[in-house]
């Protein structure tokens, strides 16, 4: 009898603490009726093994319960309990909550009283892992489900997209909705520090249209938002014009196809309509003619050839003026008109 | 010091400060865009009160130059002075040999001074360049300024191309404008700092005897 109880008390490892948590919560149709509907209080201990939160027990967090089985229903608690600058546990304190502060998921909740994400709507509740973690909830290839469980249009008009297409055919940097939107600080696209404000989209896309890497990988032509900048489009945008087009006016934003895919605005087929979204005469005449054009590469066409021609004509110009200018002056200068008696 | 010879109208002049005002305007709110991305275009544009307003400035000269196009037009069409003056303008035979013997004088291989009429190669040269110029530069900002229109009727690559003419011929405009006419006329030296007869009107006669001597025996003559 000594024994056994030796051995009780040399087994009270936490997994044996927890254990006497999941006498109930482990069983999977655990729960209590609230308000008319049945609540699940099951929870998988496996995935809490799993979590980076394995070391510690269950009430580590639900630090209100005391005694087991408890009597009285324990507190809501927040990932700030542990979080927090300063705290005791080694909790890692990133800038991450204060970003999340300022977000529309933060100030929706706080301001206007909505139901919006707290930090476990996207990290999980028992099942966080960390963002490498192929399992994770925040594993880049897990974003678009994670956020379509609110957005489940946008993630539908994603799934259907050349981004979600390369994501699925392994190209590990197509965008995912945090490549855009940002993941703790998400602003809405009025707000100038957005990166989907019309002034900033070009330089969101720019990330990774202009790295020569990524675009070589998938085959995107890479010189498209250089061509943008320099466009009127481009520069009317940098001094502030926000109706001129930004990338997504003509390219959408979720469900962005290539030019390839009829289903495109850019499809040559659609670029009437896209273009007569501002300009109202835009004909199938838009579609004859490179787009983003850069006036000093071949793929230019015409222009290419017109615009090489000035190049070598100028400078030929600015030869022949200084020449003449130079005889000029030898020939004053003969006669001695210059500097002459 | 001769007497001052009255060298160019009232009309003349008002004629080439409308086009000296509509191009300096039309250079700086245009070179202020493309070179939108560089400290100076950017201060320009400020200065011009704006993106937009530097769209703005650059149309309303564009009127103006455009309205003095047509001025010029009715004075060399209409105007039994303007029609002596264009006259004096068209290009000749004589302004070949003119310019080749200007250069022979120049590094010495003859001694004569080559002898010009009222207007020698290198107004000639400037005004039909200017000419040409003006006239590229009206099409193609046509074409952009109502680029919605011509999206109707036009392939896109027109436009593009316009744009292209555009920036380039403004780059020669401003080339040819400080390189040929400012050095000719103001900054070469017997004329430095500046020759007021654009303003005036006025030139010296010792001036008009060594620049255009069959004109000066002309009016001598009379």
């Amino acid at each position: 009898m000594k024994f056994l109880i030796i051995l009780f008390l040399f087994s009270q490892t936490p997994e044996d603490q927890n254990r006497r948590c999941l006498l109930c919560h482990g069983k999977k149709d655990f729960g209590i009726m609230e308000k008319g509907e049945f609540k699940s209080l099951y929870v998988s201990y496996k995935d809490l093994k799993q979590s980076v939160h394995h070391k510690f027990t269950c009430v580590t967090c639900h630090d209100d319960v005391r005694v087991i089985p408890h009597l009285i229903k324990p507190r809501k608690i927040h990932c700030l309990q542990c979080h927090f600058e300063g705290n005791v546990i080694g909790a890692p304190v990133r800038e991450m909550p204060e970003k999340y502060k300022e977000s529309v998921h933060a100030r929706a909740k706080k301001e206007k009283g909505k139901k919006a994400p707290d930090c476990y709507d996207c990290h999980g509740i028992h099942n966080v892992r960390g963002p490498e973690d192929t399992l994770s909830t925040v594993y880049k290839e897990n974003i678009p489900e994670t956020c379509g469980q609110c957005h489940k249009k946008e993630r539908d008009g994603y799934e259907n997209s050349v981004h979600y297409k390369g994501l699925k055919e392994g190209v590990f940097e197509s965008a995912v909705c945090t490549d855009c939107h940002r993941e703790h600080d998400i602003l809405p696209p009025e707000d100038p520090r957005s990166t989907l404000n019309p002034r900033n989209v070009v330089h969101t896309c720019e990330k990774c249209h202009a790295d020569v890497k990524i675009m070589k990988k998938t085959g995107v032509p890479v010189k498209q938002v250089e061509a943008f900048k320099e466009s009127f489009h481009g520069i009317a945008l940098e001094f502030g014009v926000l109706k001129a087009a930004n990338c997504t006016s003509c390219h959408g934003y979720h469900e962005i196809l290539p030019s390839t895919d009829p289903r495109s605005p850019i499809n040559p087929a659609n670029l009437a309509k896209t273009c007569g979204k501002c300009h109202p005469n835009a004909s199938q005449n838009v579609a004859k003619g490179k787009i983003h054009v850069i006036p000093g590469e071949k793929e230019a066409g015409i222009v290419y050839y017109v615009y090489t021609f000035f190049k070598i004509f100028t400078f030929a110009v600015i030869l022949g003026l200084i020449i003449h200018i130079i005889l000029d002056l030898i020939g004053r200068f003969r006669r001695k008109e210059i500097a002459g008696e | 010091m001769g007497e001052r010879i009255l060298r160019f109208s009232r009309s003349w002049r008002v004629q080439h400060t409308l086009l000296m005002v509509s191009v300096i305007l039309l250079v700086i709110s245009g070179f202020s865009l493309k070179y939108s991305s560089t400290p100076i275009g950017r201060i320009l544009i400020f200065l011009e009160g704006g993106f937009e307003a530097r769209g703005a400035l650059h149309r309303i000269s564009a009127f103006l130059l455009i309205f003095t196009v047509i001025y010029h037009l009715i004075y060399i069409i209409f105007t039994k002075e303007g029609r002596r003056e264009f006259k004096a303008l068209l290009p000749r035979k004589k302004d070949f040999s003119d310019f080749y013997k200007s250069i022979l004088y120049d590094i010495g291989k003859i001694s004569e001074r080559p002898e010009f009429d009222r207007y020698s190669y290198r107004e000639k040269l400037q005004y039909w360049v200017i000419s040409v110029f003006v006239l590229i530069m009206i099409l193609s900002g046509i074409i952009l300024m109502f680029h919605d229109y011509f999206f109707r009727i036009a392939p896109k690559w027109l436009i593009d191309l316009s744009l292209a003419f555009h920036s380039w011929i403004a780059t020669l405009v401003i080339i040819f404008l400080i390189l040929w006419h400012l050095y000719i006329v103001h900054l070469s030296p017997g004329n430095f700092p500046w020759n007021s007869s654009f303003w005036d009107g006025y030139v010296d006669e010792e001036w008009l005897k060594e620049n255009h001597y069959l004109e000066y025996k002309r009016i001598k003559g009379k």
